[in-house]
């Protein structure tokens, strides 16, 4: 934090335009709310947990919240730091989609869906996959649809139906 | 105390030094950064004028999200001021407070307070009555206070004067025979009365 530039200078007044609203220091991961005010995203966060049923900028009193404020960077301000090291997480910039290629946008955002869930529904398929058949390097269940995995099925109902069988045909004799 | 309002009241005292306002001042009590005092000048045009009035100024843990706590030290004859605590009603100090307001922009709310009263939001019911009632009672009251309390400069009313000794000569203490002579709006014998009672 004392390493970047531009933190200790408070002694010069044209820093003043990006001091924090709230803690009166040159911003630190700083936000700006819709209404232009500048903040530290610490001291704007701990603002709004403060007053949950009033989210109001604590200059002019316009709405704000984490859903209404912009994350500014400089140029390498705090790309370099690890952002989990940070609590709370700054909110993460959006990037509209540009005007020409509005067209396209429902159906990119479809796929995107599709593809998120795809991806989180078979990895725990792949992980336990790979748990229990470290020795035989052979999947212990096939994936469905495949010959192997309609043989198994009925192969496992003939048992089953043997098994009925068999305890009936104890209970009758 | 956190070091976010250490640091922000170390900026504050810094900033008021700066800006050369002479109305307003802020020092430290003491090397804590809780506890500060504050001075306000009345301002021009009220029967505060020129008055020096003191005030207590508390910073709680949380500051700046929560607000200071402050009181008038210097005893004040105002409808949203307690002329016995020196309690404030003030709703930037209370629920309208806002984390990006400072001790600075406080003590110009006190003035403005000062110069434009809110009677209907009192905290000393008995100065709002009077402030709605009787408003020449109520200004020759605050005027005199000021004078006896905040070293507001300038001739005395004489009836004040005159009224107030006998009332001591009778053996109540000066402090609360101003006091039950504002709140009966200088009617020495129902405020006589009032302190024989009690
Ligand atoms: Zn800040
Ligand atoms: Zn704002």
């Amino acid at each position: 934090m004392t390493d970047e530039p531009g933190t200790s200078n408070s002694s010069q007044p044209s820093s003043t335009q990006f001091e924090c609203n709230i803690c009166l220091d040159t911003a630190k991961d700083a936000v700006i709310s819709y209404c232009g005010h500048l903040f530290c995203w610490p001291c704007l966060h701990q603002w709004l947990e403060t007053r949950p049923n009033r989210q109001e900028c604590p200059v002019c009193k316009a709405g704000i919240g984490k859903d209404k404020v912009v994350p500014l960077y400089g140029r390498g301000s705090s790309n370099n730091v690890d952002p989990r090291e940070k609590l709370p997480p700054r909110p993460q910039a959006q990037r509209p989609a540009a005007e020409n290629r509005n067209m396209g946008w429902n159906g990119l955002n479809l796929g995107d869906g599709f593809q998120m869930s795809f991806g989180i529904g078979a990895f725990p398929f792949g992980f336990f996959g790979s748990m229990f058949n470290v020795n035989d390097g052979r999947p212990r269940t096939p994936p469905p649809d495949t010959p192997q995995y309609q043989d198994e099925q009925v192969i496992s109902k003939v048992f089953l139906f043997v098994a009925i069988f068999m305890m009936f045909w104890l209970f009758v004799s | 105390m956190s070091s976010i309002a250490t640091t922000r009241i170390q900026r504050e005292l810094k900033d008021i030094k700066e800006s050369n306002n002479q109305s307003i001042k802020i020092e430290l009590k003491s090397d804590e950064f809780n506890n500060l005092r504050g001075e306000i000048v009345g301002p021009s045009g009220t029967p505060y004028q020129d008055g020096m009035y003191k005030l207590s100024i508390k910073i709680p843990e949380t500051y700046p999200f929560n607000p200071p706590i402050v009181s008038f030290d210097t005893r004040i004859w105002h409808p949203n001021i307690s002329s016995v605590t020196g309690a404030i009603c003030l709703d930037i100090l209370k629920d309208q407070w806002a984390a990006a307001l400072t001790l600075r922009t406080v003590l110009l709310s006190l003035q403005a307070l000062l110069s434009a009263a809110e009677p209907d939001d009192p905290q000393d019911a008995v100065v709002a009555k009077q402030y709605k009632d009787n408003q020449k009672a109520f200004v020759k009251t605050a005027r005199f206070w000021a004078q006896y309390y905040a070293n507001a400069p300038g001739p005395r009313d004489t009836d004040c004067v005159e009224k107030l000794r006998k009332a001591s000569e009778m053996g109540f203490y000066k402090d609360i025979s101003l006091q039950a002579l504002s709140t009966h709006s200088w009617d020495l014998e129902n405020a006589i009365q009032y302190l024989t009672s009690c």
